[in-house]
């Protein structure tokens, strides 16, 4: 039998070490202003959100009839409406820097930060 | 270890007895999709049902656990009504269960929280990797570290309730 303590020590240093991670992939991709939707794999926009001067909203559908309202404003971006199930991309709320990004499993559909060129 | 009642009972009382462990768990796992999300990121909850799980896998048997664990994942679906959600709670609950079983060898009575942290773990990695298959793009796996963290935040609590339920209930149970 393995000691409590052993356990402990094990998922502390689990949890420090994932803590550690999430921390890093935040900072990552810290300065980039540019934002990517990805559908299927595929990147099918991209967005500088520094460019953003006015707010804005435009919606992505596809053939099927899954549709997304993704609404663009100075700096962020999000998405207000969707015909998806469970809805869960637009609870996501704006892109943030510290959590992951925004998906939308049942439409195969991603917001997330472009990672800036090395 | 815990000790294997499952040849004191008799099958009747056994059939029973995951039956109203399955009604528990769903009942478990309506109440939680009723409650305002823990954290506002997407995935992370506590995964109650888990206890219910935990219970019939430490005081009945691994048969049990599963039947326990896939009639309650296919009755939430059915209630919940979405296919891509019964994909994923296929994905997690199967992988935590391939996880606990073995661990339910390693772990004495006193530490099964142990063995709900590993059942957290392993099922947010069948989630992640299912996202991975439906969306089919890498960066899915950002969540990782986050489902990691509140993996073994949730576990430890759910693991908890289980050991505190395996130690305070009476089994087998009586009907009189």
């Amino acid at each position: 039998m393995i000691k409590t303590r052993t356990w402990i020590i094990l998922f502390a240093a689990l949890l420090a070490a994932a803590a550690l991670f999430w921390w890093l992939l935040g900072r990552r991709s810290a300065d980039g202003t540019t934002v990517q939707i990805i559908h299927d794999g595929q990147v099918i926009r991209e967005i500088d959100l520094a460019g953003v001067k006015e707010a804005y909203e435009f919606a992505w559908e596809d053939a099927a009839g899954n549709r997304n309202l993704i609404r663009v404003e100075p700096g962020r971006i999000r998405v207000t409406e969707a015909n998806c199930p469970d809805r869960i991309c637009v609870e996501h709320g704006w892109l943030s820097r510290e959590l992951p990004p925004i998906v939308c499993l049942p439409h195969r559909l991603m917001i997330q930060w472009k990672e800036a060129a090395p | 270890m815990s000790s294997d009642p499952k040849n004191r009972i008799s099958l009747p009382l056994r059939l029973t007895t995951d039956a109203m462990l399955t009604a528990l768990a769903l009942g478990i796992w309506f109440l939680e999709a009723q409650l305002p999300p823990l954290v506002p990121v997407p995935g992370i909850k506590l995964g109650l049902s888990n206890i219910v799980t935990l219970f019939a896998l430490f005081r009945l048997g691994p048969a049990d656990a599963a039947a326990v664990l896939l009639t309650r994942v296919l009755l939430a679906s059915l209630f919940g009504g979405q296919a891509v959600s019964l994909l994923f709670s296929l994905c997690g609950g199967l992988l935590a269960f391939l996880v606990m079983w073995p661990a339910r060898r390693i772990v004495t009575d006193r530490q099964i929280w142990v063995a709900g942290i590993l059942g957290a773990l392993a099922h947010n990695t069948g989630q992640i990797l299912a996202a991975r298959l439906i969306i089919g793009q890498s960066a899915i796996f950002a969540y990782l570290p986050v489902l990691a963290v509140s993996g073994i935040l949730t576990g430890l609590f759910t693991g908890i309730c289980a050991q505190e339920a395996v130690r305070r209930l009476r089994f087998p149970p009586r009907f009189s």
